[in-house]
């Protein structure tokens, strides 16, 4: 059975930097550099939102001999929950200080 | 000659590490990948399929990061993604069982150093005891999620823990004083790894999967037996067999938490380890369809050097191992 526990803080920050520009295509290593997480943290949060339906995944095509990245942006459930969310949650952004300790 | 073992058996992992990176390396260097590469590979491996995607996914971000720094702090953060991600499937039963095994260890190791009011340097030993404890829980869930390891590795275990119990001694009193003859000495640190490495690799069809399942047999028993001992100790207290001349109370406890701890957490995983990863690759030496297929790779200058110095660092650790293996027996022959 899927939970469905409240996002938390790092979540909601997620979120909230793909729904700045939902049609854009977003590669991992910018998101966690945007929203100042590690690596450890985003995919599990990543995961999550795919299995929830509110991320859409694709392929970019690979260059030359390296493999291709992963691609990631809000799908339309994913825009919909964003603008639902409440505005004292939505309204908590990345670049407080109290965020930067929680998540380490 | 107990004392050798640990020795011999780490010294026979540096040779079968050796051989195995010499065959490993790649010749051309650019086929090479740095270390964040290799763990990341290493811990995606250990996904369900259901997440087979985002381990590539991973490795394929990992490829367009630059910077030393980088590449590890992103590596690292995704090997410990990969390690916890779930779905574990079947694994997660065991897993929770051997670390609740591991846990309920630790807990019992507290409980006697506060009880029995340890000195400093017996919570130094009861501290190294934590942390193999920990090291071992963490390795099993690794092993636990290979595929093709996880019922004979168990099964490989639960052999080996009662072959300890049958040979030494299965109460209270026997398990603390441990007593067994030379021949149940040669069962218990060579005979039975030897048969875990060799059973598990025709079991399972592959000498890697052979080496991994002397692995979880080894932790597995080694945990087990170990708690068992432990539970021992906090049962008879300060009574039972007795200790050293002039040790009692907290010294009698700290000894036989010392030799609970050389014994099922050091000395039983890792005979059973080595002796079963050498085992094991002997048993896919005899029957080469068994051993994994290493590519080729074109052969350039910088492969050559490579390869003569691991040749060089491998002749000269077998001549040690031999050495060590000599030594022993000649302390042994002595000393009888």
């Amino acid at each position: 059975m899927q939970r469905n526990r409240p996002p938390s803080a790092q979540t909601i920050n997620v979120l909230r930097a793909l729904a700045a520009d939902p049609a854009r295509w977003r590669y991992g290593y910018d998101l966690a550099t945007e929203v100042h997480l590690k690596s450890g943290s985003l995919y599990p949060i990543l995961v999550r939102l795919a299995d929830r339906g509110l991320l859409e995944t694709s392929w970019e095509p690979s260059e030359g001999s390296r493999p291709p990245r992963h691609l990631y942006r809000l799908s339309t459930a994913g825009r919909e929950y964003v603008a639902a969310l409440p505005a004292a949650r939505a309204g908590r952004t990345v670049h407080s200080p109290h965020n930067h300790l929680s998540e380490a | 000659m107990p004392i050798f073992i640990p020795l011999i058996c780490l010294m026979g992992m540096g040779v079968a590490l050796l051989q195995r990176s010499a065959q490993a390396v790649p010749a051309d260097p650019a086929a090479r990948e740095d270390v964040p590469a290799r763990l990341l590979r290493w811990a995606v491996g250990l996904l369900s399929p259901r997440r087979e995607e985002w381990g590539q996914a991973m490795l394929g971000e990992l490829h367009h990061i630059d910077g030393r720094g980088r590449r590890w702090r992103f590596a690292a953060g995704c090997a410990g993604a990969a390690l916890l991600l779930p779905p574990w499937g079947r694994a997660a039963t065991a897993v929770t069982a051997l670390v609740a095994v591991a846990a309920g260890s630790a807990v019992l190791y507290a409980f006697l150093g506060v009880r029995y009011g340890l000195g400093v340097w017996d919570w130094v030993f009861a501290a190294i005891a934590l942390v193999l404890l920990a090291c071992y829980a963490l390795v099993a869930s690794v092993l636990l999620r290979q595929p093709g390891v996880a019922l004979p590795g168990l099964l490989g275990g639960l052999l080996v823990g009662l072959m300890w119990l049958i040979l030494s001694g299965h109460t209270f009193y026997d398990v603390i004083n441990l007593v067994t003859s030379p021949l149940g000495t040669l069962v218990l640190v060579i005979a039975l790894p030897v048969l875990v490495g060799v059973a598990g690799t025709l079991w399972s069809g592959s000498a890697a999967a052979g080496r991994r399942i002397a692995r979880l047999a080894g932790i597995s028993a080694g945990l087990s037996i170990s708690l068992y001992g432990i539970i021992a100790v906090v049962a008879l207290g300060t009574g039972g067999p007795p200790g050293d001349p002039g040790c009692t109370g907290s010294c009698l406890i700290a000894d036989r938490i010392a030799t609970n701890t050389i014994f099922y957490l050091w000395l039983l995983p890792l005979t059973t380890a080595a002796l079963g990863w050498s085992a094991a690759a002997a048993t896919a030496r005899v029957r080469p369809r068994l051993a994994a297929i290493v590519g080729s790779a074109p052969v350039t200058v910088t492969g050559v050097v490579a390869a003569r110095r691991h040749r060089a660092a491998h002749v000269v650790l077998t001549c040690a191992l031999v050495a060590a293996f000599l030594i022993g027996i000649a302390v042994a022959f002595l000393k009888g």
